[in-house]
């Protein structure tokens, strides 16, 4: 998990930059980037077409010499223009990848390389200027290569340019969610008002998966006034905390204790009331502080990965909705809310990591294949019950799923971050 | 303990020595030692015989470390469940691996333990740098379900490997059977055994799920020039294991297999997880436990004889007339001389899963065995499972079957073979 951030509330109320829409909830929205899965398995045991305009070829080899593994050009310098690199591993056990650096920006690479796999190729068009071949784990590690002629004619950053639009959209996706979010809880508000368990019950489930979408990006806020060891002034504590971690000088508070109440002592009493009132109150004063909350890319890919592991560490093992059973629905909502983060980066990692992006793609789809076996409209947020039958039967395969996705996302921060 | 493990063979130490210096360490142990200074733990470590700086070759283009390798003392042993569509991730998985492996077995870390770039995630775990290679090795199979109508590969199935039949006693798990890989890590460090399944189990995410596991944590078989270990029964094993080359090259080597990716130093690997119901074992006496296995507990010597390595007779009568080795024991039933010469190579370790949920030790041997068909197996286990002696001690309740390929050569992968 990234480092949780610690944001400090109202003060930075005045910054608010982006205007929070109102409009419900955004993932259907037909709108939002896709993330239909590519079906290239260039996982390293294929070649692709070699640019056949005789412009630039550059031969890249990794071997295994006198007990170390280097990492080779056959020239160091070529003409402007279309260059393939083709990328043989013939001996070196401690090098899979190999990178086209310029600045530390980079242009283009090839992973899953390992001795004995065919030669791969990827063609990049590059203008005149210094650039390095980054082995990791040869030495010496970084290749330098020059090109000659006419400067790069494309913009530099065009990358970073459509990794920052996206980070820029997506928080127009955080606000909906949490307007949404506002929405639901309200609405559970009412219903615990009224009485009615039931349609409190189903009240609950539906504010449940706004939350779930975006917790990684609205956690970490502290209330004005508070310290940030202070559990009074921590909102995630206020809106979301489990009976496995409370803190006893502040009790319980938030969806959890509602849950409790609906589904384990099945009653609303005055106490019911309050939390719930007290829920919506905090929901808002969150609606208000993510407004605030502007996204780097890198955000994005920690965001996606910090959801991912949300549902390995509470939801596999039914600890999230310990009353209600609920966990598929909260699943679901985490896996959506990081499956946007990557579309949304997805444009500018294309760029970056073709294959990579392809294979997280693939990932998200394995898992909400994985998933959709679970609906059930007669339940409540739509999906099966995660009963204790059902974790035992099916929660290996659910979290090695999961863990695959994690595994591949959790590798999109340092590709973002080097764009 | 009587095992010291002075006697461990050096005979394949030697070989590969490429970028370290061979020192030697209190008069044994002579080894490949790492630049980074194991051997400060090496030597303190040779007290009991071990070389931790010490490391085997994993591109022998020959057989698979880890089966004539002088047996290490832990081993953890992982089966998985291709997730794959593709042969070509399965091509690639083992590409990685072999690659990976290579390079733990020489104390290598996998890639990056703590890379500099912003945002960025080890590509090595990390727990065993700086451990020395423990002579670790790291055995890959291949289940029959590869080949399956998943990947294509249907036609590239050796006809030997088939899912084991249903044997005399068996009380298998369905958690705990089968795989379609497999991945047995030995080495004389269990930490270092535990980070190359741990580095290759996550490296196969997304190829491969996990499926059952056994943390051996100690040997339970002995090899050429080993001393005998001693099972959790507290009995000697291995005595009349296979050791000679020339017998494996009879029972072990598959070198006339009839798929071509086995031939040159291929085999079979049968795996059962053995539950031994120790407490009840622990009430028996040591006259009726040494009827059991037909030898004394205390020198591993045959009912009949007076040495560990007697040769067991078979025919020898006591005084009234009765057989001195029970023909129901376990070495009577299990002994080449009682099954038409059928002899497999063992190397098992004893394990542990901590309490069962009555209380009750949970304890074993994972018995792992090598042969170049598994119908030797069949044969024996067969046999063993309609009348040994032990069988009320014991229960199989799991097992698994891999096809071992051939080690590939230096800018090779396992089984590359199967994709071309």
């Amino acid at each position: 998990m990234p480092s949780a951030r610690i944001r400090r509330g109202l003060g930075l109320l005045a910054a608010a930059a982006v205007v929070a829409s109102l409009a419900g909830c955004g993932s259907d929205d037909d709108s939002s980037p896709s993330s239909a899965s590519g079906s290239d398995p260039s996982t390293g045991a294929t070649t692709e077409a070699a640019s056949d305009d005789g412009s630039g070829e550059v031969s890249v080899t990794m071997a295994n010499e006198g007990g170390s593994d280097t990492c080779t050009l056959d020239r160091d310098s070529v003409e402007a223009g279309p260059i393939t690199f083709t990328v043989t591993n013939e001996s070196a056990t401690g090098v899979t990848e190999v990178e086209l650096l310029s600045d530390q920006k980079i242009l283009g690479e090839k992973e899953n390389l390992a001795p004995g796999l065919d030669p791969v190729t990827f063609t990049v068009t590059l203008g005149g200027g210094d650039y390095q071949i980054y082995c990791p784990g040869a030495d010496p590690e970084m290749v330098p290569f020059t090109v000659t002629g006419e400067a790069a004619t494309e913009p530099v950053g065009d990358t970073q340019q459509a990794l920052q639009d996206g980070a820029t959209q997506y928080a127009t996706y955080v606000d909906e969610q949490v307007a949404s979010m506002v929405q639901g809880v309200q609405t559970l508000q009412a219903a615990v008002e009224s009485g009615d368990l039931a349609a409190s019950q189903d009240a609950y489930a539906k504010a449940r998966i706004f939350y779930e979408r975006i917790e990684s990006d609205v956690e970490g806020f502290v209330l004005d006034g508070f310290k940030p060891t202070d559990n009074h002034g921590n909102l995630d504590y206020l809106i979301d905390m489990r009976a496995s971690n409370l803190d006893p000088e502040v009790g319980w508070h938030g969806f959890h204790a509602v849950e409790r109440d609906l589904f384990g002592r099945q009653a609303i009493t005055d106490s019911t009331k309050q939390l719930a009132a007290e829920l919506t109150d905090n929901v808002t004063k969150l609606s208000e502080l993510a407004k605030t909350l502007q996204y780097k890319p890198e955000d994005l890919a920690n965001g996606a990965a910090g959801l991912l592991e949300e549902v390995q560490a509470n939801k596999i093992s039914g600890e999230e909705e310990e009353f209600s059973h609920i966990d598929l629905v909260d699943f679901a909502g985490n896996v959506e809310g990081a499956e946007q983060s990557f579309a949304y980066l997805k444009p500018g990692l294309e760029q970056i990591d073709g294959a990579l992006t392809d294979t997280i793609a693939q990932r998200f789809d394995a898992v909400t294949t994985l998933l959709d076996t679970y609906r059930d409209a007669s339940e409540l947020g739509g999906y099966q019950r995660y009963t204790a039958e059902l974790k035992k039967s099916d929660a290996n395969e659910l979290s090695q799923t999961v863990q695959a996705l994690q595994d591949s996302l959790s590798r999109l921060a340092e590709k973002v971050a080097t764009a | 303990m009587a095992e010291l493990g002075s006697g461990l063979s050096r005979r394949r130490l030697l070989g590969g020595a490429g970028a370290g210096v061979a020192l030697g360490a209190a008069g044994f142990g002579v080894g490949r030692w790492t630049d980074d200074g194991s051997a400060s733990a090496a030597s303190s470590a040779a007290v009991d015989g071990l070389d931790l700086g010490r490391s085997v070759d994993f591109y022998t283009g020959a057989h698979q470390a880890g089966i004539e390798t002088p047996q290490q003392r832990y081993c953890v042993f992982m089966t998985f469940d291709l997730t794959a569509s593709t042969a070509q991730e399965l091509q690639v998985l083992l590409a990685r691996w072999s690659a990976a492996i290579a390079q733990c077995m020489a104390g290598e870390p996998v890639g990056t333990v703590a890379p500099e770039r912003a945002g960025a995630v080890a590509a090595d775990t990390g727990e065993a740098l700086d451990l020395g290679p423990a002579s670790l090795t790291v055995t890959l199979g291949l289940g029959p379900r590869v080949f399956d109508e998943r990947f294509g590969l249907a036609d590239r199935k050796p006809t030997l490997l088939a899912d084991l039949p249903a044997l005399p006693s068996d009380t298998l798990r369905p958690e705990l059977t089968g795989g379609d890989l497999s991945l047995q890590a030995c080495a004389d460090d269990p930490q270092v055994a535990y980070h190359a399944i741990r580095d290759l189990a996550r490296m196969g995410r997304g190829v491969v799920n996990t499926r059952w596991v056994v943390l051996g944590f100690g040997r339970a078989s002995a090899g050429k020039g080993q001393s005998t270990p001693r099972n959790l029964m507290g009995f000697k094993d291995g005595t009349r294991n296979i050791k000679e080359a020339a017998d494996l090259d009879t029972h072990v080597w598959a070198a006339d297999d009839d798929v071509d990716w086995m031939r040159g130093g291929g085999t079979y690997q049968v795996v059962r997880k053995i539950r031994m119901d120790i407490e009840i074992w622990d009430a028996d006496d040591v006259a009726d436990q040494q009827r059991i296995f037909a030898r004394r507990k205390q020198d591993g010597s045959p009912l009949t004889g007076k040495d560990e390595f007697d040769t067991p007779d078979f025919a020898a009568t006591d005084d009234a007339g009765q057989a001195v080795i029970d023909p129901i024991s376990h070495v009577a039933l299990a002994a080449h001389e009682n099954n038409n010469g059928i002899r497999i190579f063992r190397r098992g370790y004893n394990f542990t899963d901590g309490i069962n949920d009555v209380g009750q030790l949970d304890a074993g041997l994972l018995f792992v065995a090598y042969m170049n068909d598994p119908d030797s197996f069949v044969q024996l286990q067969t046999k063993l499972g309609r009348a040994d002696s032990l069988n009320e001690y014991i229960a199989h309740i799991g097992s698994g079957i891999f096809a071992v390929p051939p080690a590939p050569e230096k800018g090779h992968y396992l089984a590359e073979a199967l994709f071309s």
